[in-house]
């Protein structure tokens, strides 16, 4: 007979053993969540467990707290852990060190198949991608309606174009049904007609919240779109089928905002700057060939001939009224551009210095500003300007240095 | 005035490309000055038929909702719009 071990002791020492075990002091074990319960401590517990049979486990709250995602039942998972005893009850347990989510393999797989079979058709094919337009009259959204994104989308869109006109078809972005409504969305927007550009959107997420923007119908449907599609799925480390099947692809929904709609207040001043070069280059050629005409009409060999120049000198009177006419045309554009430069300008009128209190001395006989006293002598004659008027008067004794 | 029914037709980004082609042959001085001066009319046509573009976009953000018979119906969008606290 061997040694007669206390109930105790034999706990013990089955935990050595398990300690001891190279293998099971980190082992990866794959299953099902089941039974999961997070204690006030902030220990979890569940079992993992597959077909046949299932395992108790415990993530202390050191542990839990770097898991990238929070356990649910049923949820298939990698645990690393190390295989204990719990003294107490005798009972074998798992103290997990590190979770994962089982499958995410083969997702990369499916994604990487899909994309080299996309891409030997053709539908990533640079060719067939169209151009954004530059001024989109309407901007078609297909995306949550609730959430950030629609959020950042407005106001980025508002902060470079105040007037921007935005339709947004709400569609699921994550789950089940998500690929079929967005699809829905890019197919409505194409039967409507209501939109020079779709935007497909979607914030950040884990792969699998990203998925369904890697199904082969949608990416499909995008290639298939008339109309232009921008896609913006969450951030700019992200990419989907969806992304390559698109016509531009933007690195986060806030940068498609600003890919599709340019700044308002440069574009209107590349058209005033290309209004300028109308009016300069027609001066300019009015210009040469008025001179051009001048050093004719001198020339001797057509003094005799006067009635050409005459007539020619008629058409310049016409051709210059008919200029006068143009610029006036042209001056109704720059109407509003000049009323602000008058604002500015009264902002800086003296008569406004004049108002508050300031007089501008002028020498009557020059008419010049008076702007030091070496310009003024005894008994010469000084008139002050004030807001409402002037006031004749002469210098009587002149004295140098700063006074104020 | 037909010319000007012509340019009606033309969106913003067509616009801008004809204005930016009236201005260099303007610039490049090439031609009588009937044609300078008939250059100089369409350019200032074509300006002017850009910057009522930029103004023509309606402001608005409209939502599409179902009307439970399957066609969409377009209704103003804000965030009180969205009923629930779900998030994307």
């Amino acid at each position: 007979m061997s040694a007669v071990f206390s109930v105790s002791d034999l706990n013990h020492y089955v935990g050595e053993v398990l300690a001891a075990d190279p293998v099971l002091s980190a082992v990866r074990v794959q299953g099902e969540i089941s039974g999961y319960k997070k204690y006030p401590s902030g220990h979890l517990y569940f079992s993992l467990k597959d077909k046949e049979s299932q395992v108790n486990c415990v993530a202390f709250r050191g542990n839990a707290a770097h898991f990238s995602f929070v356990p649910e039942n049923g949820m298939s998972v990698i645990i690393t852990a190390r295989a204990s005893l719990y003294d107490r009850d005798g009972r074998f347990q798992l103290v997990v060190y590190e979770m994962e989510k089982d499958g995410v393999g083969d997702l990369f797989a499916a994604f990487e198949k899909l994309k080299a079979k996309l891409e030997a058709e053709g539908i990533f094919d640079t060719a067939h991608k169209m151009a954004i337009p530059r001024l989109p009259r309407r901007i078609g959204v297909v995306t949550s309606p609730k959430g950030a994104v629609i959020q950042d989308i407005i106001h980025v869109l508002s902060r470079r174009f105040p007037n921007f006109d935005l339709l947004i078809y709400p569609s699921a972005v994550q789950g089940q049904t998500a690929a079929a409504e967005l699809r829905k969305g890019v197919e409505w927007f194409n039967s409507t007609d209501l939109v020079d550009v779709i935007i497909v959107a979607r914030g950040g997420g884990s792969i699998e919240d990203l998925w369904c923007f890697n199904d082969e119908a949608l990416a499909r449907t995008i290639y298939h779109s008339h109309i232009p599609v921008i896609s913006a799925v969450g951030h700019e480390t992200d990419f989907t089928i969806c992304d390559f099947a698109s016509d531009l692809r933007a690195p986060t929904p806030s940068a498609a905002a600003e890919l599709v709609m340019p700044i308002k207040s440069e574009l209107l001043s590349g058209i005033n700057g290309l209004t300028d070069r109308l009016t300069r280059s027609l001066l300019h050629s009015v210009a040469i060939r008025k001179n051009r005409l001048m050093m004719l009409s001198r020339s001797k060999a057509l003094l005799s001939p006067l009635r050409r120049v005459e007539s020619e000198s008629q058409r310049l009177d016409m051709l210059t009224l008919r200029l006068t006419h143009s610029l006036n045309r042209r001056v109704d554009i720059s109407a509003r551009r000049i009323d602000k430069d008058i604002a500015s300008l009264d902002a800086l009128s003296p008569l406004k210095v004049l108002s508050r209190g300031y007089s501008l001395a002028t020498n009557p006989l020059t008419g010049s500003c008076i702007t030091s006293v070496s310009q003024v002598s005894a008994g010469q004659p000084v008139q002050i300007q004030l807001a409402d008027g002037l006031v004749h008067c002469k210098a009587e004794n002149i004295q140098a240095g700063r006074i104020l | 005035m037909n010319q000007m029914q012509e340019y009606e037709k033309l969106s913003f980004e067509e616009a801008m490309i004809e204005l930016e082609s009236v201005v260099g042959r303007l610039d490049a001085g090439e031609g009588t000055l009937d044609e300078s001066i008939t250059l100089f009319q369409k350019g200032v046509m074509l300006s002017k038929l850009c910057s009522t573009r930029l103004e023509e976009i309606e402001k608005r953000v409209r939502l599409l909702t179902d009307d439970g018979l399957g066609t969409k119906k377009e209704v103003p969008f804000s965030e009180e719009s969205i009923t629930g606290g779900e998030k994307e």
